[in-house]
């Protein structure tokens, strides 16, 4: 075989190779082609569902919390002897009428909350705060709560603790209500404990009951959008799914953190907010 | 469909995916088989002599084959293979069969 034919062999050998790996990154160009294409489709039928939901949210607002408003109005109109004398049997329809309506509307509050949070609708207007006031406040105002469903709702706040820090008050407040309510919501019997300390930059709040307790399934979606747990909607029909997502992204706006600690169903949950001091 | 009408359709799509491996040395290599004619590279359109059609496919396979090999017949074979899932098999060139 004379030379001229070796290096021809040699060349064809070398353009053979090139078109085997020419052919591999074109098929891999078609698989990355395909891919984008259903990309893109999936991508256009997430923006016509969040169109939808957002048509649903603004139905809501609307509609739903505007029934809810008008019914309260008429069933307070009733109780405040707007309509004339009531029966015992008419008031207290109507206390139930204007409870039932006061839970409706917190409802759509708080997913209409969850949502506008969510989109960045919120402006949080940060101040200088004293956490610990606010938590006194909401303790003060879920005793009554807790004492009528039988449970004791005790503090452990420290004494020599600094509660001073940069935040929205409205939306902290927000915070510590649904997760205390949440944990009187959860527990038949027993005891719930608002907890608080402050220290090396960082502020600790804590809510421990002897509920119902998380299980390990329910404790992955405890935080997001509409994660309504397997287990807690047997307790809370009125379960939304959108209060624990709203504390997560309040707190996330005030670069804190929040999380939830179970050993299990029938025994308790303790939730924990940690915020940074000022 | 007149399975002759089908040679044209049956080049192009070779080409093309020739095109999709080397680039527009497709078309180069095609020009060079007797009997096809490019009317437009761009929008791959071309054209093939009525006499030997099956024929003028086979040497376009070849014509690929010389040069790069069997992985390039491989490709001819998948570019057309749903055009000849339908043709009567005698009227497939003998490359693809």
């Amino acid at each position: 075989m004379s030379d001229t034919d070796t290096s021809q062999d040699e060349f064809k050998k070398i353009t053979e190779e090139l078109y085997e790996r020419n052919l591999e990154l074109a098929k891999l160009y078609k698989q990355v082609d395909t891919l984008n294409k259903e990309l893109a489709t999936a991508n256009e039928n997430l923006k016509a569902l969040i169109k939808q939901r957002e048509s649903l949210v603004h139905l809501v607002t609307h509609k739903v919390k505007g029934a809810f408003t008008r019914s309260k109005y008429i069933f307070a109109g009733m109780l405040d002897g707007s309509f004339g004398e009531l029966g015992d049997t008419l008031r207290d329809m109507a206390t139930k009428g204007l409870e039932s309506d006061n839970t409706g509307i917190e409802t759509v509050d708080l997913v209409l909350n969850a949502d506008n949070l969510q989109k960045g609708n919120v402006k949080y207007e940060m101040k200088p705060i004293d956490f610990k006031q606010i938590v006194l406040e909401k303790i003060a105002d879920k005793k009554i709560q807790a004492e009528a469903k039988g449970l004791a709702l005790e503090s452990d706040i420290s004494p020599d603790g600094t509660y001073a820090m940069l935040g929205d008050a409205f939306w902290l407040r927000e915070v510590v209500n649904n997760l205390i309510e949440n944990s009187i919501r959860y527990t038949r019997e027993g005891k719930i404990t608002v907890g608080l300390s402050g220290g090396d930059g960082k502020i600790l709040f804590s809510v421990k009951d002897t509920g119902v307790g998380i299980s390990d399934e329910d404790k992955k979606i405890l935080f997001t959008e509409g994660g309504r747990g397997k287990d807690s909607v047997k307790i809370n029909t009125d379960s939304t799914g959108y209060g624990l997502y709203s504390v997560k992204l309040i707190i996330d706006a005030h670069k804190g953190r929040v999380w939830a600690e179970s050993e299990g169903p029938g025994k308790g949950s303790q939730f924990y907010v940690e915020l940074p001091a000022a | 469909m007149n399975p002759a009408a089908r040679f044209p359709e049956i080049a192009a799509k070779i080409i093309k995916e020739q095109e999709f491996v080397i680039g527009p040395l497709a078309w180069e290599e095609a020009r060079k088989v007797a009997g096809i004619q490019v009317v437009d590279e761009k929008k791959g359109e071309v054209t093939i002599q009525d006499a030997d059609p099956k024929g003028i496919i086979d040497r376009l396979v070849a014509q690929y084959e010389k040069i790069f090999g069997k992985a390039s017949h491989a490709v001819c074979h998948d570019a057309v293979k749903d055009i000849l899932a339908q043709m009567p098999p005698e009227e497939v060139p003998a490359s693809l069969r």
